[in-house]
């Protein structure tokens, strides 16, 4: 081949046929930066979530460092710390663990920590400072103040019991300062000076190594230079210093290291369920499609209006693939200008809409916000993708033209069609019509684009019109209120633990003597030790559900518990419910009021259901009238899994994997009188075991417990009601929690109005870009008819029969449209309806015409008022002058 | 009987030191029937004195009287009522309208006006011209020629006081220039129509009845 260098003849070309066609580039500059601007929203919004997510895990993990060394010597740490891969540090020594009454139920860590420790684990005071070495300050969180009855004041003394290396003691500081504690995170901290703690050590008489191995030890926790592979570059600076993290027998070398999982594991990209990534694809799709659309509508135009200029420079020698380089050239110089708009646009849209869509999901931090590169390269990314599909076909079109056929192009010149039959009228509106099919590439891609935003705006309001409140509350609305501990309604973070998330009787009663309730019921959560025997085959099929492999599950029923007819022991949950409550359970088969009566031995079995309320029959093993065996124990004993070997303590088992059974134990056996399903927001909300229910008297006898998981009502007045019961669990009692039908309707309608809002804002974008492709198919298709329209003139049209003309054509694009995402809602709606009612089972498809209905006059006027507006520039020149003008 | 009057026109581009004066003072008179050629040569001013003529164009000053009505009395609307009713124009590039097929391109300027077509006297046209197996046909499929007579259809067709031709041969070889230009003259002397040809060839300006001349905006009183 020959190479000719003529890069620069090119260049200049693309430079100087950019130049001619300005209105062309300001619309397409437009059009890149509405494509740029709808991926960097999608992408702020994405990588917001993705890192609120990590936030999240970051705070129950307790901080954000990348990673760390732990239990460290004096010599290992200093060693360590300076390494090169380590971009920066912060240490930690843990003294002592809180202890006493008050701090039973925390997980509190007395120790000293750096400013970066401090920093990375958000232990920022809100009042006061950290404390400073050589003094007995302390600095903790409100929660261990409350718990320790110590009222927040600076210079007030508290004294912290704890447990040192094993040993009791406690100590007394001065408050220096203090910080909310996030409820996510699990452990309290007091912070103490180091020299605090050498203090301590030497009082306890603890030398390093202490006798757990950790008490006084250095923590080393290290920011890399990135969180990419955190696990790796640890052991590199361990190998660096001659450590190891592998084998714990060498003592001499072994450093034991973390991983910040937030980091690794949990991304919310790697965590979102199918749906959730199917949805972004089909949103990108979209995007990229709705950005074809107009650029390549765009591009094509321009082509067919240059379509002799490309004739011409084929003429003098152009090959096809120097004037695609030329057209590809004026792309990317128009990318150069729309993308960033698009981009910075984009990311302050996402800004603003995020935390309003995450606001939709428990636990997450609202206040993230990402300035994430990826959403900026990505969106550019993205958008150059699009801009270049985009020009592909007007590309070949221009690069294919012959020069000799290029002079006598003319738009619509069509090969295809020689005749038309026609009748000898002719009207304003017939010529309007068949103006429209000269090009009907362009009209088509027109109409399709401005049709898209008239889809999008149906399916968004069709989707959340369809959302049925009253489908969504029929499962959560059995009582007005629920009350219980906070922990109980925390589904994705911690649920009802038996020992710690009772709800405690003095509660209750403060409840009941603020009056006003009506009816109400508790329902008894399980907090003795209870195992049941069921059916092999049962427990089996639910090992192997559970992802268990054959082996697994014969090594699991080797040395397990069997009954003598052949159970084998499995875990159980039980309720105890009063009669408020057991009203509200589906009653599939059998009688549910046997459980009221005195003295009865009936439980009902507790079946699951879908979200459809399908119900499951192979969800439980116990039928109407069947006997079940409860088995309380007392005392557990504690064999090897494999072996069979027994062990005297947990302790002593050690890093065996053993399993318990019970030692001694007493029967309790029932018969099964109902099959019910259990609304959600009464179940303990967690899945894995097999559910029973006994009536409330029978649960109290048989368990000898008395714990209350929670408690529902009806109040005389909900509004009242739940303003108290507000006041009640933020102010006086915070550990507890509720939730009323007045909160899942506002859930609902948040839901709901999310949806409404980010469809439509979608829908708007979209539409900004059809009308964009709209102007510009009617501002060019004026331009280039200018001739023609002069020519019109000339033999008798009026202007005023010209402008009916150009409406009836503007016209027809937009209420082309309009009708066209009719007939497609028509097919689409119901389809649309039926997919959209198997992912959300709280919708149900109502059909709807409405936002056509509100769209229609403003496509209308934009149909007139957009022709009118152009014609309006062209008829400044007189018709002599546009006769001349185009002749050359 | 003068259906057609130019009194003293004149046409000045610009002004001051770079003022062109396309026309400068030109006196015309073309009587009912008469098959008039202007020739000049290019930049002569002929395209300016037709566009007068027409009405497309307002003269600096001096008149153009067409069947005895001064156009410059009349507004921009006005104006291409009259052009409609009263004023035929052939160009050289035919300026058919790309999507009609021709027989919607001859009744064209009748149906803007809002008139009934007289079809007797627009099938008369078609026979005469030849264009009766392409009435379905989209202008692009045909050739110059064709396109030509179908200008002369739709010129004729609304039966004006005047058919103004700019260089109607201009993009035809000349055996296609002949034949067009003896249809022109055969069917406006069978509709009795007046003609006012502007060309630069002398050969085709030879079929006129009348030949006028016109030089750096005026006419050459010698021709």
């Amino acid at each position: 081949m020959l190479r000719v260098s003529n890069k620069r003849c090119i260049r200049n070309l693309a430079k100087k046929s950019f130049k001619k066609s300005k209105t062309r580039n300001v619309i397409a500059i437009l059009a890149i930066a509405l494509t740029t601007l709808l991926f960097s929203s999608l992408f702020t919004i994405t990588m917001s979530f993705n890192e609120a997510f990590q936030q999240s895990n970051f705070r129950m993990i307790g901080g954000y460092a990348h990673g760390g060394f732990k239990h460290l010597t004096e010599k290992q740490y200093l060693e360590i710390k300076d390494d090169p891969l380590i971009k920066e540090y912060g240490t930690r020594r843990v003294v002592g663990i809180g202890m006493g009454e008050n701090l039973r139920k925390n997980h509190v860590e007395v120790c000293w920590c750096d400013a970066n420790d401090a920093k990375w684990m958000w232990l920022n005071p809100i009042e006061g400072r950290l404390p400073k070495e050589g003094t007995n300050e302390a600095a903790t969180d409100l929660e261990i103040l409350r718990l320790l009855g110590v009222e927040p004041k600076l210079g007030e003394t508290f004294t912290v019991p704890m447990e040192v290396d094993g040993k009791p003691t406690e100590r007394t500081y001065t408050l220096c300062g203090w910080w909310e504690k996030d409820p996510i995170v699990i452990a309290n901290m007091v912070l103490i000076p180091q020299t605090e703690v050498n203090d301590i050590l030497d009082n306890m008489g603890v030398s390093q190594p202490a006798l757990d191995g950790m008490t006084g030890s250095w923590d080393l926790e290290v920011m890399l230079s990135n969180s990419h592979h955190i696990e790796k570059d640890l052991n590199h600076i361990l190998k660096n210093h001659n450590f190891q993290s592998e084998d714990k027998s060498q003592e001499e070398s072994y450093v034991d290291i973390g991983v910040n999982w937030g980091y690794t594991g949990a991304q919310f990209t790697e965590h979102a369920d199918p749906m959730t990534i199917l949805a972004i694809a089909v949103l990108l799709i979209l995007i990229i499609f709705a950005g074809y659309l107009i650029i390549y509508n765009v591009f094509q135009i321009s082509v067919v209006n240059d379509i002799r200029f490309y004739g011409l420079l084929k003429t003098i020698g152009t090959t096809g693939r120097q004037i695609k380089s030329i057209l590809r050239r004026q792309a990317l110089k128009l990318c150069v200008f729309g993308i960033p708009v698009g981009c910075i646009l984009g990311w302050l849209i996402g800004i603003k809409l995020s935390p309003f869509i995450m606001s939709r999901f428990n636990g997450l931090v609202i206040d993230t916000i990402s300035v994430n590169p990826v959403i900026f390269i990505g969106s550019a990314l993205f958008s150059l993708l699009t801009v270049y599909l985009s020009c592909v076909r007007p590309g070949r079109m221009a690069a294919k033209i012959s020069p000799v056929e290029a002079v006598h192009y003319t738009e619509g010149n069509s090969h295809k069609k020689k005749q038309k039959k026609g009748k000898k009228t002719v009207s304003l509106f017939r010529m309007a019509w068949n103006n429209l099919g000269r090009s009907k590439g362009k009209t088509f891609v027109t109409i399709l684009s401005l049709t898209l935003s008239v889809v999008l705006l149906q399916t968004t309001v069709l989707f959340t019109k369809g959302f049925d409140m009253d489908k969504y509350l029929a499962d959560k609305s059995v009582s007005d209120f629920i009350l219980a501990d906070a922990a109980y309604f925390q589904d994705n973070l911690r649920s009802w633990n038996a020992g710690e998330s009772i709800l405690e009787p003095r509660i209750i009663e403060e409840i009941k003597d603020h009056g006003e309730i009506k009816e109400g019921g508790l329902i008894y959560g399980q907090t003795a030790d209870v195992v049941e025997y069921a059916p092999e085959d049962w427990v089996k099929q639910k090992m192997r559900e559970w992802g268990n492999t054959e082996e697994e599950i014969s090594a699991r029923c080797a040395y397990a518990s069997y009954t003598k007819d052949g159970r084998i022991l499995d875990s159980v949950h039980t309720y105890g419910m009063e009669p408020f409550i057991l009203e509200r359970l589906k009653v599939y088969d059998g009688d549910i009021s046997k459980l009221n009566e005195p003295d009865n031995r009936y439980v009902a079995a507790v079946y699951s259901e879908g979200d459809y309320g399908e119900f499951y029959k192979n969800s439980h093993w116990a039928k109407v009238g069947d006997t079940v065996t409860l088995r309380y124990v007392s005392e557990w004993e504690i064999y090897n899994l494999k072996t069979g070997e027994i062990y005297a303590s947990e302790e002593e088992a050690g890093d065996q994997q053993w399993e318990r059974r019970p030692r001694t134990y007493r029967d309790e056996t029932f018969t099964v009188a109902a099959v019910v399903t259990i609304p959600n927001n009464l179940s303990y909300r967690y899945y894995g075991s097999d559910e029973f229910v006994m009536g409330a008297d029978t649960f109290q006898k048989v368990n000898g417990t008395e714990d209350v998981m929670l408690y529902a009502f009806d109040a005389k007045h909900v509004a009242k009601m739940e303003q108290y019961l507000h006041q009640y669990t933020t102010k006086e009692e915070v550990r507890y929690d509720y939730e009323s039908k007045a909160s899942y309707q506002a859930e609902f309608k948040e839901f709901q109005s999310m949806f409404l809002m980010v469809g439509s804002l979608l829908a708007f974008i979209v539409g900004l870009v059809g009308v964009l492709n709209f102007i510009n198919a009617i501002l060019t298709g004026i331009l280039t008819r200018k001739r023609e329209f002069a020519m019109l003139q000339s033999i008798g049209m009026t202007g005023k029969q010209l402008k009916v003309m150009l409406v009836y054509e503007g016209v027809f694009y937009s209420l082309g449209s309009v009708v066209f995402a009719f007939a497609l809602s028509l097919v689409t709606g119901p389809l649309t309806g039926v997919i959209l009612g198997k992912m959300f089972w709280f919708f149900s498809y109502k059909p709807t015409v409405t936002p056509i209905f509100i769209v229609t006059p403003i496509f209308a006027l934009l149909g007139s008022v957009v022709p009118l507006l152009v014609y309006r520039h062209v008829s400044r020149q007189t018709i002599v002058e546009r006769l001349r003008e185009s002749e050359g | 009987m003068n259906i057609l009057q130019v009194q003293n026109l004149k046409k000045i581009y610009g002004s001051g030191e770079n003022a062109v004066h396309a026309l400068d003072g030109v006196d015309l008179s073309v009587e009912k029937g008469e098959f008039v050629a202007i020739v000049g040569t290019s930049g002569s001013g002929k395209s300016t004195l037709l566009h007068m003529m027409g009405g497309l164009d307002r003269p600096t000053s001096g008149a153009v009287f067409v069947d005895g009505k001064n156009l410059s009395n009349l507004k921009s609307e006005e104006l291409t009522i009259f052009r409609r009713r009263k004023i035929g124009f052939v160009f050289q590039n035919y300026n058919l309208v790309p999507v009609l097929n021709v027989m919607e391109n001859i009744v064209l300027p009748i149906q803007l006006d809002g008139r009934q077509v007289d079809e007797r006297y627009v099938d008369e046209i078609v026979q005469m011209l030849g264009l009766e197996k392409k009435l379905d046909s989209l202008p692009n499929n045909l050739s110059g020629g064709q396109q030509q007579r179908v200008a002369i259809a739709r010129a004729l067709s609304a039966k004006p006081a005047i058919i103004l031709a700019d260089e109607p041969t201009g993009n035809l070889d000349s055996k296609t220039s002949q034949d067009v230009l003896s249809l022109l003259k055969v069917s406006s002397a069978r509709f009795s129509q007046t003609i006012v040809m502007i060309t630069h060839n002398e050969e085709i300006a030879q079929l006129a009845d009348r030949v006028i001349r016109i030089e750096d905006g005026r006419i050459d009183v010698r021709g």
